[in-house]
C-alpha cells in the first residue's frame, strides 16, 4: 500500500529485487554516475576500474560459495586460471607457440570460459559434500597448486612462466574493444561493457541469492546438519554452490587480463586467492554489494598506496630503499584484513548498513 | 428491508465486490479479504448457523482475539437474526461459566485450545451450550472427542451444503429483520458487582452508525474507503466495535488486525493508520516509549529530539489554548519540527499518516494529549459508554478543549442533574437494557433519560467535563469531595507509573496505591546499575521508591493541600485480571483491590 513500505501483502512485494524507495534511488544514481564517469575521467583510470568491475564479478562468484553456502574455498585463483586460458585459447590466434582457436567473438569466449570453469567445479564439489571448514579449505588450496603446477608444464597453452601468453581478444559485434575508435577510446569501450557484464552478473547473483536457492545456501551455511533436516538437499546445494562460483569465476578469469592484453602462469598463485577472500571479507561476506565495494576497494588500494611517496618521502616509489610502496601495500593489506575480521566483521557493506540504520531509526538510536 | 449492518457489507459486496476490506497478518505477509471474499464468509456463517437451527433472538457467544472470523462470525449471526455476546480473550474460566449461562448462549465460537479449555472445564455451568466451534484446530483436532466441539471449516461446509439444499433462507430470514431486534449483548465491565449484559438493537447500532460514522462524531471529516484502520483492542468492548466492524461496514475503512496487543506497536509501524483510536493506557504507554527512546538515544539524536520535543510542548500548549488550529508561529515551527525529528518520530510510532486520533473509554491526562497534539496527531478526547451505544460527546477538530469530553454529539439530548451533578443522555441509540435483569434497566434510564453514572459540568457552555465516576468520588473525613481520577492520571503522565488508586473516603487525607511500569522502571535501574530480581523486588527498592516519592511530590504541587497525596505503597504484584484487580478493560477494581490490599492501605493510616 502507498507510503507503507513495511507492510508486505505478498512474499513477491516482500522479496523484490529493490525493494524500498531509497535503494531504487541509490542503484538509479550509481548507475547513472558510472554512465558518466568514463567521460569525465582518464584512460588509466578507467582501465584500473575496469579491472575492478571484473574482479567484482569473480568475488560475487566466491561471495556465493563462501558468503552464502559457507564453504570456504581457497581454489578461486584455480578457476581464475580455467577461465583465463580457454578465454584466451579460444579467441587467440594460432601462433605456432602457443594454440589458439581464433573464435574472437565476447559472448562465446566468455560462456565457453565460464562453463568449462563450471565443469571443474562441479568435479570439486563431491569433496565439499564429505569435507567441512579447514579440511575443505585445505583440499582447494591443494587445487592451487594442481593448477600452478599444470600451467607451468604446459607451455602451448600457457606460453610457460616468464613469458605467458596474449590475453582473450574481445570482440562485440565486429568491433575490436581494446582498440581505439572514432567514438570511443579502448579503455572507454572496455570499462562499458565491463559495468555491463558487472550489473548483468550482479542482478543475476542477487537473484539466485534471494529466491529460494539462495535460501537454501543460507541454510546450509548457517548448519548443514539443520539445513538437511529441513529438507535440503546438501548434495545437490554444495555442487551447486561450487557451480555457480566457478562459472563466475571462469568469467572473470576470461576478462581479468583483457585490459592489460598479456599474462603469464605465475599470476595464478594462492596469493590471488587470499587477494579474493580478502575482497569478500573487507567488502561483506554474504552480500552482493558488499563483494563490489570490496572488489574496487582492493583493486584500487595499489593506486592509493603509489601515491605516498609524494606525501611521506621516507616511503620509495621504485623497489629499493628501506620502505617501499610495495611492502607498504602488502602491510596494507594484512592489516586492513586484520582489522575488517576484528572490528568490523561484516566489512564494508555492513559499514554502510550501519549508517543507513543510524537515519533510518532517527530519532532513536533503535 | 430493515438496513443493518450486514446489508451495508452486502451492498459493498455488491457494488465494490474487489476493493480491500481488511488485512490480517499470516506468516508475515498481510493477506488481503475482498468485499466480496467478506460477504461470502459471512453468508457461509449464516447458513451454517441456519443448518445447527439457529432460531431468531438465540446468543452466538464469541471467544476470540481480533480476527477476520470474529466479524465474519458476528455478522453471519446477525444475519440470521442471532445475537453476538462477545467475550474478552482475558476472561477466565469463571467469568466465560458467568456469561456463557447468564447470557444462555446456545453455540460459543471459541478460538483455540485455551479458550475451549475454558469452555470445556465449565461446562455443567452451562446447560444452553449445544456446539463449541474452534477456530485452530491446532491441539483440539484429532485429540479432544467431546461431540460438542466442531471445527470452524467444517461448521462453514455445513453451511455451503445447507444452501445446496435449502436454498437462500438466509435472505429470507434477513428479509424478516426488524429494527427492534436486540443485535447483541455487550458486557459491561462492571468495576462493582458481575458484568451486565447491554441489549443493543439493530435501530441502536443504526442511530450510532448514523451519528459517530456517516455524521463524523468520532472522525470528523467522516472516514471513507482510503482511510486505513488498526483494530486491536477487544472487540468485545463497543468502542472497538465501532471502529472496527461498525466503521468498515458503513463507510469502507480498511481494517488491519493487529497480530496481538504485544505487537501493537509494530503493527502500527507496518499499518500507519489514518484513523487511530486508543485507550488511554495505550497513549500513555506511547508516550512511556518515546520518553526511553530518546533518553537511551546517542548523544546526537538525544539533543536533537530533546529540542524539538520541547518544541513540540510550546506548540501543544498554543494548540491546547486555540483548540487545535495551528496559529503563524505555531505553524512555522511545526514545519520546521517535522522536518528534523516529528515526521520521524511519527513514522516510528506508526502515526505518521494519523489525520484524527481519539482517546476514549477513561479518563486521560491532558499532558498525554497535549504531547500528541504537539508532535502533529490530531488528538480528539471522546465520551460514550455501552448503554448509549457509544453516542455521547466528542471533541471536533478546531474546536478541542482538553480536559473536557467535547460537545454533544448533533441531534441528541444531554443534560447535567444539577443535584447530582450526573450527565443524562437521552436519543435513538439508548439500549433496549440489560439482559435479564429488568431491575437495573429501571435504575438507569428513566423517561428514556440514561443515567450515564458520570459525574460533569458544562465548560464554557459547550464543552462537557466529567469529574469523575458518581461511586468514585471520596468525600474525606473533613467532607472534601475530591475525584480521585484527576489525581491518578496526572501520577499516570510520567512513564514510570503504570497504575495508580488513590484512597481516603472517609479519612483524614489522601493516600495512594501506586504500581510501577516495569519495563521503564527497569530500564531506568539498568541505567543506574540498580541490580534488581522480580517486579516486587524492583518495587521495593529504595531507590525506585524514592523515584516515586518524587513524581508525587511533583504531582502535589498541582493540587490544593487537603486534595495531596499523603502517603503511597507500592503494589505487590503486576495487577491483572486473571486475579481479579482488572476488569477485562484493564481498568482497576477499587473494591476488590480495598479488600485485597487492606493491610497495605491500614499501614498509610496507622
Amino acid at each position: 500500500m502507498k507510503g507503507r513500505p513495511e507492510l508486505y501483502t505478498s512474499y513477491a512485494q516482500d522479496m523484490a529485487f529493490l525493494n524500498t524507495r531509497p535503494k531504487r534511488a541509490w542503484t538509479g544514481g550509481l548507475v547513472i554516475l558510472a554512465l558518466v564517469l568514463p567521460f569525465a575521467i582518464t584512460d588509466d583510470l578507467l582501465q584500473l576500474l575496469a579491472t575492478g568491475f571484473v574482479a567484482a564479478i569473480g568475488a560475487i562468484g566466491l561471495n556465493i560459495v563462501t558468503g552464502y553456502a559457507g564453504q570456504v574455498s581457497l581454489g578461486h585463483a584455480f578457476f581464475l586460471a580455467i577461465g583465463a586460458y580457454t578465454g584466451a585459447a579460444l579467441s587467440g590466434s594460432e601462433t605456432g607457440r602457443v594454440i589458439g582457436f581464433g573464435i574472437t567473438s565476447l559472448p562465446i569466449w566468455l560462456l565457453a570460459s565460464g562453463l568449462v570453469a563450471a565443469f571443474f567445479g562441479v568435479l570439486v564439489a563431491p569433496v565439499a559434500v564429505r569435507l567441512r571448514g579447514l579440511y575443505l579449505a585445505i583440499v582447494t588450496l591443494g587445487l592451487v597448486f594442481l593448477g600452478e603446477h599444470v600451467f607451468r608444464e604446459w607451455t602451448s597453452l600457457t606460453g610457460g612462466p616468464g613469458v605467458g601468453r596474449p590475453a582473450a581478444v574481445p570482440e562485440l559485434f565486429g568491433v575490436r574493444l581494446d582498440q581505439d575508435n572514432a567514438v570511443f577510446t579502448a579503455a572507454q569501450q572496455l570499462y562499458l561493457v565491463m559495468f555491463v557484464l558487472l550489473v548483468i552478473f550482479g542482478v543475476l547473483a542477487r537473484n539466485l541469492v534471494r529466491s529460494r536457492v539462495g535460501r537454501a545456501f543460507a541454510a546450509v551455511r548457517d548448519r548443514d546438519l539443520a539445513a538437511s533436516v529441513i529438507g535440503v538437499d546438501l548434495t545437490k546445494y554444495k555442487v551447486l554452490a561450487f557451480a555457480v562460483s566457478s562459472f563466475y569465476a571462469g568469467v572473470a578469469g576470461a576478462l581479468l587480463f583483457v585490459m592489460n592484453g598479456f599474462f603469464d602462469p605465475g599470476s595464478f598463485s594462492l596469493l590471488l586467492s587470499v587477494q579474493y577472500i580478502a575482497m569478500v571479507l573487507i567488502g561483506g561476506a554474504g552480500t552482493i554489494s558488499g563483494a563490489i565495494m570490496g572488489a574496487l576497494f582492493i583493486t584500487l588500494l595499489p593506486r592509493i598506496t603509489r601515491e605516498l611517496p609524494a606525501v611521506l618521502p621516507f616511503i620509495s616509489g621504485d623497489a629499493t630503499g628501506a620502505v617501499t610502496v610495495f611492502q607498504v601495500e602488502a602491510v596494507l593489506y594484512g592489516v586492513l584484513i586484520i582489522v575488517f575480521l576484528i572490528v568490523e566483521p561484516r566489512g564494508l557493506f555492513g559499514i554502510w548498513v550501519r549508517v543507513r540504520n543510524y537515519w533510518r531509526t532517527w530519532p532513536f538510536s533503535y | 428491508m430493515t438496513t443493518t449492518v450486514v446489508t451495508r457489507v452486502k451492498n459493498r459486496a455488491a457494488n465494490t465486490p474487489d476493493q480491500i476490506a481488511m488485512r490480517a497478518k499470516d506468516f508475515g505477509i498481510w493477506q488481503e479479504v475482498s468485499w466480496a471474499q467478506y460477504w461470502a464468509n459471512v453468508e457461509l456463517v449464516g447458513d451454517a448457523l441456519l443448518s445447527l437451527g439457529l432460531q431468531p433472538g438465540d446468543r452466538v457467544a464469541i471467544h476470540s482475539e481480533n480476527r477476520r472470523e470474529w466479524l465474519y462470525a458476528d455478522l453471519g449471526v446477525v444475519a440470521a437474526r442471532g445475537i453476538t455476546v462477545g467475550l474478552y480473550p482475558t476472561n477466565p474460566a469463571s467469568e466465560v461459566a458467568y456469561l456463557l449461562s447468564h447470557s444462555g448462549a446456545r453455540i460459543l465460537i471459541a478460538e483455540d485450545q485455551e479458550q475451549v479449555d475454558k469452555a470445556l472445564l465449565v461446562l455443567e455451568d452451562t446447560p444452553d451450550l449445544e456446539w463449541i466451534v474452534y477456530l485452530e484446530p491446532r491441539g483440539i483436532k484429532g485429540r479432544y472427542d467431546n461431540p460438542k466441539l466442531l471445527w470452524w471449516d467444517d461448521f462453514l461446509a455445513m453451511g455451503a451444503r445447507y444452501r445446496d439444499s435449502h436454498g437462500d433462507e438466509l435472505a429470507a430470514r434477513m428479509a424478516r429483520t426488524s429494527p427492534d431486534d436486540v443485535m447483541t449483548l455487550i458486557y459491561t465491565s462492571g468495576t462493582t458487582g458481575p458484568p451486565k449484559g447491554a441489549m443493543l438493537t439493530v435501530a441502536n447500532v443504526e442511530f450510532a452508525v448514523h451519528v459517530l460514522v456517516e455524521g463524523g462524531g468520532f472522525t470528523s471529516p467522516p472516514p471513507s474507503s482510503t482511510d486505513v484502520t488498526l483494530s486491536y483492542l477487544p472487540l468485545c468492548h463497543v468502542a472497538e466495535r465501532i471502529f472496527t466492524t461498525w466503521f468498515s461496514a458503513a463507510s469502507g475503512v480498511q481494517v488491519h488486525f493487529a497480530e496481538s496487543i504485544e505487537t501493537v506497536q509494530a503493527n502500527l509501524r507496518e499499518v500507519q493508520p489514518t484513523i487511530l483510536f486508543g485507550v488511554p493506557r495505550i497513549w500513555e504507554k506511547v508516550l512511556a516509549g518515546v520518553t526511553i527512546g530518546v533518553s537511551s538515544a546517542s548523544w546526537l539524536k538525544r539533543s536533537v529530539t530533546r529540542f524539538w520535543l520541547r518544541r513540540a510542548e510550546s506548540i501543544g500548549t498554543t494548540l491546547v489554548r486555540t483548540g487545535g488550529e495551528h496559529t503563524g508561529s505555531s505553524r512555522v515551527t511545526y514545519a520546521l519540527g517535522w522536518l528534523f525529528c516529528f515526521r520521524a518520530l511519527k513514522a516510528r510510532i506508526g502515526m505518521r499518516y494519523v489525520r484524527y486520533a481519539s482517546s476514549g473509554a477513561a479518563p486521560i491526562a491532558p499532558d498525554v494529549l497535549k504531547f500528541f497534539m504537539g508532535i502533529g496527531v490530531p488528538m480528539h478526547e471522546v465520551y460514550g459508554m455501552t448503554e448509549n451505544t457509544a453516542v455521547a460527546t466528542g471533541n471536533r477538530p478546531g474546536r478541542v478543549k482538553v480536559g473536557t469530553v467535547g460537545e454533544p454529539q448533533p441531534g441528541i439530548e444531554l443534560r447535567i442533574d444539577e443535584e447530582t451533578g450526573e450527565i443524562l443522555t437521552r436519543h435513538g441509540g439508548t439500549f433496549a437494557g440489560y439482559w435479564r435483569d429488568p431491575e437495573a434497566t429501571s435504575r438507569v434510564v428513566t423517561d428514556g433519560w440514561l443515567h450515564t453514572g458520570d459525574v460533569g459540568e458544562w465548560v464554557d457552555g459547550t464543552h462537557v467535563k466529567i469529574t469523575d465516576r458518581m461511586k468514585d468520588i471520596i468525600i474525606t473525613a473533613g467532607g472534601k469531595n475530591i475525584a480521585p481520577s484527576e489525581l491518578e492520571n496526572a501520577l499516570k503522565t510520567s512513564p514510570y507509573i503504570k497504575e495508580a488508586v488513590v484512597i481516603g473516603d472517609q479519612r483524614a487525607y489522601l493516600v495512594a496505591l501506586i504500581g510501577i511500569e516495569y519495563e521503564t522502571v527497569g530500564h531506568w535501574a539498568q541505567q543506574r546499575k540498580l541490580p534488581y530480581t522480580t517486579y516486587r523486588d524492583l518495587s521495593e527498592k529504595p531507590e525506585v521508591l524514592e523515584l516515586v516519592q518524587t513524581i508525587v511530590t511533583e504531582v502535589n504541587a498541582k493540587f490544593a493541600s487537603v486534595e495531596q497525596i499523603k502517603k503511597f505503597r507500592m503494589f505487590p504484584k503486576e495487577l491483572d485480571h486473571e486475579d481479579g484487580e482488572l476488569t477485562a478493560t484493564q481498568k482497576v477494581k477499587r473494591s476488590a483491590l480495598g479488600k485485597m490490599f487492606d493491610d497495605l492501605v491500614e499501614s498509610m493510616y496507622g
